[in-house]
């Protein structure tokens, strides 16, 4: 998570996590069988909060976590499902939309974005950090 | 008439099909391509969502499984950058 090292300076950061995208039990992608990130869709909450851990330990991910419950109310809300990213003004509008992932999802877009409201900041990058998702 | 209805059908059939090649070429394979469509396609929506509405709010789930916090809790002080996700 690159942009939040970069970025944390000058905004805050919240992942939400929301319903897997591929399970073993739905669309199943060869990718994560070779990553060994295997589960099926959660049925419930305990299902969500215990992947949600899984992942925050294997990547040592240090951005602030909130779990959409399983109304999925805030992936509706954010039409959010399978990635997404928005910025939230302090005024608490959208000042920033992100295409839909995986295809419109990107990172190199936000990053656009955040330079140009706070200039281009680049942090030398850590090893054993969260992959692609920003 | 009958002609008429024979090619409608294929020529149906052809575009289905070509639709099914692109998908999975898309996909990397019909049994992704089938994936996509079964299990992608009715969760991806595009949103009404446009730059300068306000943000909507929904409660979260903290990683301890208990406590619950709301979106907008998180805004006010400075831009919020929201990262949804999963881990597959």
């Amino acid at each position: 998570m690159q942009l939040y090292s970069d970025y944390k300076d000058h905004a805050d950061f919240l992942t939400v996590y929301v319903r897997e995208a591929h399970p073993t039990d739905e669309w199943q992608m060869k990718s994560n069988v070779k990553d060994d990130v295997c589960y099926a869709q959660p049925k419930n909450l305990a299902g969500r909060v215990s992947i949600a851990n899984d992942f925050i330990q294997r990547f040592h991910y240090p951005v602030p976590f909130g779990i959409d419950d399983m109304t999925n109310a805030a992936n509706d809300a954010y039409s959010a499902w399978p990635e997404r990213l928005y910025v939230i003004d302090e005024r608490g509008h959208i000042a920033y939309r992100g295409g839909m992932g995986p295809f419109h999802y990107s990172p190199k877009e936000l990053r656009a974005w955040l330079a140009a409201r706070y200039g281009e900041v680049k942090h030398e990058e850590k090893q054993n950090q969260a992959p692609a998702k920003s | 008439m009958r002609r008429f209805w024979k090619w409608t059908l294929g020529i149906v059939a052809l575009l289905l099909l070509a639709a099914f090649g692109v998908l999975s070429f898309m996909a990397g394979s019909p049994k992704d391509a089938y994936g996509m469509v079964r299990y992608a396609l009715p969760h991806m929506h595009r949103g009404t969502l446009k730059v300068g509405d306000d943000a909507p709010d929904a409660h979260l789930v903290a990683l301890d499984g208990l406590n619950r916090f709301h979106i907008r809790e998180r805004t006010g002080g400075r831009p919020l950058v929201l990262v949804f996700g999963s881990f597959t």
